[in-house]
């Protein structure tokens, strides 16, 4: 190659450069493991300085995989992998073109002795054997009858030479990958209590909630545990929305998302929502006793008419006594606002004077109700990890590149073989040579292979 | 459980193969050398029971799932990959000398896994987030590569102990493959643990993708996959291109090594999608 190289082109060309760039990643990404990152961070804070902390943080040490150096070395990466790869392509492409001729002194000029054998045969016995066996092996095989001597010559895996090739343009098109799904993608999550409906997310980023072109309704939530009490499964059923009109409905579930409109939904938690229903009993004194299912927010009406009641709150478990609602009652001239335990009786037991020192446990506060919790019908959010990345099917491809690539790498390589049988007197004499790049360890093994078979081929004629 | 009887056996059997290995070394003769692989054979082939009667139990129990799943299960996979690994490289080379160096490193990994403090041997089911294909084949790939460097690494610490020997060296020193020909296989192997790896790396992250929602979250696990992943990736670079071998190579194959055990240990010391402890 007699191009004029600048300075500029020979410094992005070199593969000096890239394995600093390489070791500096490499360093970068440690260095992220050691610091605490995003959230994290936070706590660390307090150990250190403000104006050291200011500081890290204008250099981005806190959100190091994102910031401008990581950007920086690999739009670097980027630079010198395509300057390299074209600097070094035309080769690889006259290496891929180059036809061998079958009659070639050069490579015979130096044959060891163990590539060569005579046999009691005829050249031509000996050159259609040899032929037969190139064939088989290989696929594009040539012939050239020159004063009495024949000669071969095969060749293999030409496309082996473009695995470096297809490995490195994977990395450009991971790195185009990633930066499309940072750029333009979202990271987000969104907690929904059974039976309700959002229509926006929280962003991972900690910004403003991003609103969604649609509406997703909770409809039901299952969790199944083993008996271990750890969770075997847990699902969401799904509804989306838009203007007001079902669209599609959906069971999520761990490891099996749901997309729509371009967001992934993965299920990734869940919790007890706030708000779930509570079964009651009101009995008056000497009277009748009612059951009603009431849930937080609502108000009814008192079953003698003397008033209404308010459900403030449902509680699974407060202050680690159980399940509990707070009730307000309000009457002509009266207004009593008290908590409804569903353990009472356990309460009383640990400790007989509770409702005499907290009157706003006793559930008789409001005379002449006592108000019973029968139980709770438990409601529960599930915890929804939203994502949009346009580059995942961009990285997709290139790690099928990658792997490809490296596969052609390993397990291939471009060489070519040939064959010489000379007349010799009553014998013909047989060499083998052959060209590698690469892997001629390799190759020699595998010409001791194919002269030991013809070998063996001309013996059993005889 | 009869399988954990088993693998306390292999324990002694990998154990045994490594004696005979250094007595081979040490006196010369071949009939150790043919003992030591009998035993590594007999070691791999019970170990290979073993881990086929814990993924039948964990059937039994109701679970059902490849036995890859905890420390303890990936501790035993590894030494089964590295002893695969090296049985297969000697086979091809015909040359017992690299025994000595690798089978105490599967012999070590499986005595941790059996006496260390606190470790859990009980089949367990798995969280709804381990409950996929991808778990199998992401576990099975990097410790495949796992495997690979480790015994690139033992290679890199004969090709020292070739080195440092005098100017007339033992029969153990003269009984090791050349220089070169370490040089070449440790090379190999970082090339087949690099497939690997990656292979490891993009399979989990298809399983990151299906679980959590993204393909990469710079997890400290996912991170120290990808440095020690660049680390083979300099290694192979500085090899084809800037022509480092021997010494050069082998230091890389030690660092690279280093690397590869704080992805598999150290990370845990770290807040971690990945922990097996927890
Ligand atoms: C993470 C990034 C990279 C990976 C995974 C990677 C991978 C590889 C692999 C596996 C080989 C071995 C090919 C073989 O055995 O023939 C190789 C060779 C090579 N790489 Fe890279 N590479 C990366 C980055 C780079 C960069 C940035 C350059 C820029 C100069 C570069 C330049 C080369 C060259 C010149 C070769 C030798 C090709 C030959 O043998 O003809 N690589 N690379």
């Amino acid at each position: 190659m007699t191009k004029n190289k600048s300075g500029i082109w020979s410094f992005f060309a070199s593969v000096q450069l890239a394995i600093v760039l390489l070791s500096l990643i490499a360093f970068f990404a440690l260095v992220g493991t050691l610091v605490p990152q995003r959230e994290a961070a936070v706590a660390f804070a307090e150990r250190i300085s403000p104006a050291l902390f200011s500081f890290l943080q204008k250099m981005q040490i806190f959100d190091l995989y994102h910031s401008v150096w990581f950007i920086l070395l690999s739009g670097l990466l980027a630079v010198n992998l395509i300057i390299c790869s074209l600097d070094r392509f035309p080769l690889a492409w006259r290496r891929f073109r180059m036809k061998h001729e079958p009659e070639n002194e050069d490579v015979f000029r130096d044959v060891p002795e163990e590539n060569t054998f005579s046999a009691r045969t005829d050249v031509q016995t000996a050159a259609d054997a040899a032929l037969s066996l190139l064939r088989r092996k290989y696929r594009a095989v040539e012939r050239a009858d020159e004063a009495g001597s024949v000669w071969l010559c095969a060749q293999k895996g030409r496309f082996a030479g473009f695995g470096v090739y297809i490995v490195h343009v994977s990395i450009l098109v991971l790195i185009a990958g990633a930066i499309l799904g940072s750029v333009f993608g979202v990271e987000g999550y969104v907690h929904i209590p059974e039976g309700e409906t959002v229509e926006a997310i929280s962003l991972r980023s900690g910004n403003a909630p991003l609103p969604l072109p649609f509406a997703v309704r909770c409809d039901k939530f299952t969790v199944e545990l083993y008996e271990s009490g750890m969770p075997k499964t847990f699902q969401s059923d799904l509804t989306f929305l838009k203007e007001g009109r079902v669209v599609r409905t959906a069971k999520l579930l761990v490891n099996h998302p749901v997309e729509f409109e371009g967001f992934r939904f993965y299920q990734s938690s869940y919790g007890a929502a706030p708000g779930g229903k509570a079964t009651l009993a009101l009995s008056r004194e000497g009277g009748a006793r009612d059951i009603m299912n009431v849930s937080a927010g609502y108000t009814f009406a008192l079953p003698g008419k003397e008033g209404m009641f308010q459900v403030l709150r449902v509680e699974e478990n407060l202050m680690s006594m159980g399940p509990a609602v707070k009730i307000v009652v309000r009457s002509k001239n009266e207004e009593a606002t008290f908590w409804v335990f569903q353990q009472i009786e356990r309460i009383r037991e640990m400790n007989p004077d509770a409702i005499r020192q907290v009157p706003m446990f006793n559930p008789g506060l409001f005379r002449p109700y006592t108000f019973v919790l029968l139980g709770l019908e438990e409601k529960y959010y599930t915890g929804l990890q939203v994502n949009r990345d346009p580059g995942t099917p961009v990285v997709a491809v290139s790690a099928l590149g990658l792997i490809g690539g490296l596969m052609l790498i390993l397990f291939s390589y471009a060489r070519a073989v040939w064959i010489r049988v000379a007349p010799s007197g009553n014998h013909v004499l047989v060499a083998i040579a052959g060209r590698s790049y690469k892997n001629q360890p390799g190759l020699q093994k595998e010409m001791q292979y194919l002269l030991a078979e013809l070998k063996d081929h001309l013996e059993k004629r005889q | 459980m009869i399988h954990t009887t088993i693998l306390s056996w292999v324990t002694f059997i990998y154990f045994a193969a490594f004696v005979f290995y250094l007595f081979r070394m040490i006196l010369g003769r071949e009939f150790w050398g043919k003992a030591a692989t009998g035993a590594a054979l007999a070691g791999l082939a019970f170990q290979s029971v073993a881990l086929a009667l814990r993924w039948r139990a964990s059937y039994d129990l109701g679970f059902g799932h490849a036995p890859l799943s905890n420390f303890y299960e990936s501790l035993i996979f590894f030494a089964w990959t590295i002893v695969l690994l090296y049985l297969l490289i000697e086979r091809r080379l015909k040359n017992r000398s690299i025994g000595v160096f690798v089978l105490p490193v599967a012999f070590l990994i499986m005595a941790y896994a059996s006496i260390a403090p606190g470790m859990n041997q009980r089949i367990e089911p798995l969280i709804p987030a381990l409950q996929s294909n991808w778990l199998t084949s992401h576990v099975l790939t990097c410790f495949m590569g796992y495997a690979a460097f480790t015994v690139a690494f033992a290679l890199g610490v004969m090709y020292f102990v070739k080195k440092t020997a005098g100017p007339e060296p033992g029969l153990f020193i003269r009984l090791l493959p050349s220089e070169f020909q370490i040089d070449e296989l440790m090379y190999s192997c970082a090339a087949l643990g690099f497939i690997f790896l990656t292979l490891g790396i993009v399979t989990g992250s298809v399983w990151a993708h299906y679980a959590w929602g993204s393909y990469w979250s710079w997890d400290p696990k996912e991170t120290w996959s990808l440095i020690t992943w660049l680390i083979y990736a300099v290694m192979l670079h500085t090899r084809l291109v800037r022509g480092w071998r021997g010494r050069r190579m082998a230091v890389m194959a030690m660092v690279g090594f280093g690397c590869m055990l704080f992805t598999y240990l150290g990370v845990n010391l770290l807040p971690s999608l990945h922990s097996y402890m927890t």
